[in-house]
């Protein structure tokens, strides 16, 4: 499923700073909070972090090479030599498997980097300058939303053909307006606090109230929405590669892995089938766990109702 | 109401418009060329200038932006979808044949989305926390993560390997064979709904656990009533609204979800249909389809709005 969370999800109203600022941040009194709290979340945590090291170290982890055929070993079931079978072409599956990784992450990292933070940066302009601009932008943001993201992330990566930065581009643009409407929502409600006003009394320009004011009270609602974005992304993505306009074969991804095997004659081998799945599934659980988690975390007040 | 009503309806003719705009920027402009969209770009340096020439003009592409824009408006409006460039078929009746095989994938996917998502909603609110709620929870977070089409495949391949069965490849209409009808929508709407049923049960359940607290069910508690009536006639009907909302907007979501579903069962409906568009690089098809969908899924959205209106006077009245 490729759906997002509906909005009434993230922490909209951010009257209050969600973080503690009494307490000085560090990174691991942060880290052993999180684990305190959500053992289950630092967990997930964990695996995420397991699969980005495995795409980082993907060469140095794959028994053999993801592209090279072995012809005296084709379509071979999980064997001792090859622990996740082989592809009707003699290429190793586990190591395709673990290559498909990089390819995974760098497109959900890419088009959430992109899309999600461009969506917020705008969300955080029309919000905090409302008037026609704000309403120009909202109107953009629902004919974007118009389109169920699957639908037009395909439109796009067809139309600019199939490549690494073209599937990039067209999932980044699905998450534009989502950023945009969840960050517009939070600075709506945050440049009606009187420190903003006093901000601007003390005649503060725009630019500086945006940065040293309102983005620094952005940070935790854009956190947890990219987490969550990654999670859609990877779907997206394999769901690209499943329909043939992702990143196009022979580079190994789990998306293409599962076309192949559809190609593989009329009924695919199971376990061409079985382990990119996995890869998919384990992956996007682990990053909507740690979002949730990180939810939890920097909006306690959410922790009750959900 | 009635202004209401118009409001929305006016307010869903301008968002079409945009989409269509959109449509048009993302499948005629941005490809740049669209006959390298049509041939690809090796197929395109094979072809000769004059061979260039003469696609454009039959294709009408030789004409200026903004012109070639209304022509397409305008043949939608009267009904023509256009003609792909690789098949005879009309896209029209294409859309006519396959078309109300997804519809019933979709309208079955969300049946069972509600008869699986609201009963484990129910359970999991009612006793936080216990085995059931965990079970449950974890269940629906599981489901969120599991692609549909994989999950299509699996199936697929257990129903063959435990049962040695295969779903039928062509799909009558479900008033000429419903039989057979069945056997190839199941399977579709099952993965589509179980995905559903996963934010279905989440959403109901922090909905419902919300409205308990009121002090209106508090206070049907009060005066006696039993537990299981407070629950079905006090709580369920106002804790279902958001529901309701999140349903509609799935429902345009799982339009999109059957592409893929489709293409992992070969349900001859009309997802696979944009595979097969995307797969030939059809931009033409593509385009209109993409519209078609879009369309359905801002008319989704309008009906859904109008039924919360309907159901909750106090949006109506704001």
């Amino acid at each position: 499923m490729t759906v997002t969370e509906p909005e009434a999800a993230y922490p909209v109203e951010t009257a209050a700073p969600a973080i503690e600022r009494s307490r000085q941040w560090s990174v691991t009194g942060g880290m052993r909070s999180f684990i305190r709290r959500s053992p289950l979340s630092a967990f997930w945590g964990c695996i995420a972090a397991a699969v980005i090291l495995m795409a980082l170290a993907a060469p140095v982890l794959a028994p053999y090479e993801p592209l090279k055929s072995d012809f005296r070993a084709m379509s071979k079931p999980p064997n001792e030599r090859h622990y996740f079978g082989t592809d009707q072409i003699g290429r190793d599956v586990l190591s395709r498997v673990i290559h498909g990784s990089r390819a995974s992450l760098a497109v959900a990292f890419g088009a959430v980097l992109f899309g999600t933070t461009l969506g917020a940066l705008w969300g955080l302009a029309s919000g905090y300058f409302g008037g026609r601009f704000d309403i120009l932008s909202q109107r953009v943001i629902e004919f974007l939303q118009s389109f169920p993201d699957l639908i037009l992330a395909m439109a796009i990566a067809m139309a600019l053909g199939a490549g690494f930065g073209t599937v990039i581009v067209a999932i980044a643009i699905t998450r534009i307006p989502f950023g945009g409407r969840v960050i517009r929502a939070v600075v709506l409600s945050l440049k009606e606090l009187s420190y903003v006003e006093a901000a601007r009394g003390l005649g503060a320009s725009h630019l500086r109230i945006m940065a040293r004011h309102i983005l620094p009270q952005c940070v935790a609602p854009y956190l947890i929405l990219a987490t969550t974005h990654l999670g859609v992304a990877i779907i997206i993505e394999a769901a690209l590669g499943f329909l043939g306009v992702g990143i196009p074969p022979p580079t190994p991804t789990w998306g293409n892995m599962l076309a192949d095997s559809l190609n593989a004659g009329l009924v695919p081998p199971w376990w061409l089938v079985l382990f990119p799945g996995a890869a998919i599934t384990v992956t996007v659980l682990a990053f909507n766990l740690l979002g949730d988690g990180i939810r939890d975390m920097l909006d306690p007040r959410l922790r009750s109702a959900v | 109401m009635y202004s209401y009503i118009i409001r929305r309806l006016a307010f869903g003719a301008l968002t079409v418009i945009g989409v269509s705009i959109i449509v048009f920027l993302v499948l005629r402009v941005l490809p740049g060329d669209p006959l390298v969209a049509l041939f690809g770009p090796e197929g395109f340096t094979k072809l000769s200038e004059a061979e260039r020439a003469r696609y454009m003009a039959d294709l009408g592409l030789s004409d200026p932006l903004a012109v070639q824009y209304l022509r397409w408006v305008g043949d939608i409006a009267r009904g023509n979808f256009g003609r792909s460039f690789f098949r005879a078929e009309s896209v029209g009746e294409m859309i006519l044949r396959r078309g109300p095989l997804t519809a019933e994938i979709a309208m079955l996917s969300v049946i069972l989305s509600w008869l699986v998502g609201i009963p484990v909603a129910i359970v999991s609110a009612l006793r936080p926390n216990s085995l059931g709620d965990n079970v449950s929870r974890f269940l629906s977070i599981l489901f969120l993560a599991v692609p549909g089409f994989w999950l299509g495949m699996l199936i697929v391949l257990a129903a063959l390997f435990l049962f040695g069965y295969r779903a039928p490849l062509t799909g009558p209409s479900l008033l000429a064979d419903p039989w057979s009808n069945l056997q190839v929508v199941i399977g579709p709407a099952v993965v589509l709904g179980l995905g559903q049923a996963a934010y279905i049960a989440r959403m109901a359940r922090s909905s419902l656990l919300e409205v308990i607290r009121e002090d209106y069910v508090r206070t049907a508690r009060a005066k006696g009533l039993s537990r299981r009536p407070v629950i079905t006639f006090h709580a369920l009907p106002n804790a279902l609204l958001p529901v309701i909302t999140l349903s509609g907007i799935l429902l345009g979501f799982v339009l999109a979800g059957s592409i893929p579903v489709e293409r992992a069962f070969g349900t001859p409906g009309l997802g696979y249909a944009m595979f097969t568009a995307v797969s030939e690089r059809d931009v033409f098809v593509m385009q209109n389809l993409v519209f078609l969908y879009a369309v359905v899924f801002v008319l989704l959205n309008i009906l859904v709005d109008l039924t919360i209106a309907w159901l909750d006077p106090r949006i109506r009245y704001r």
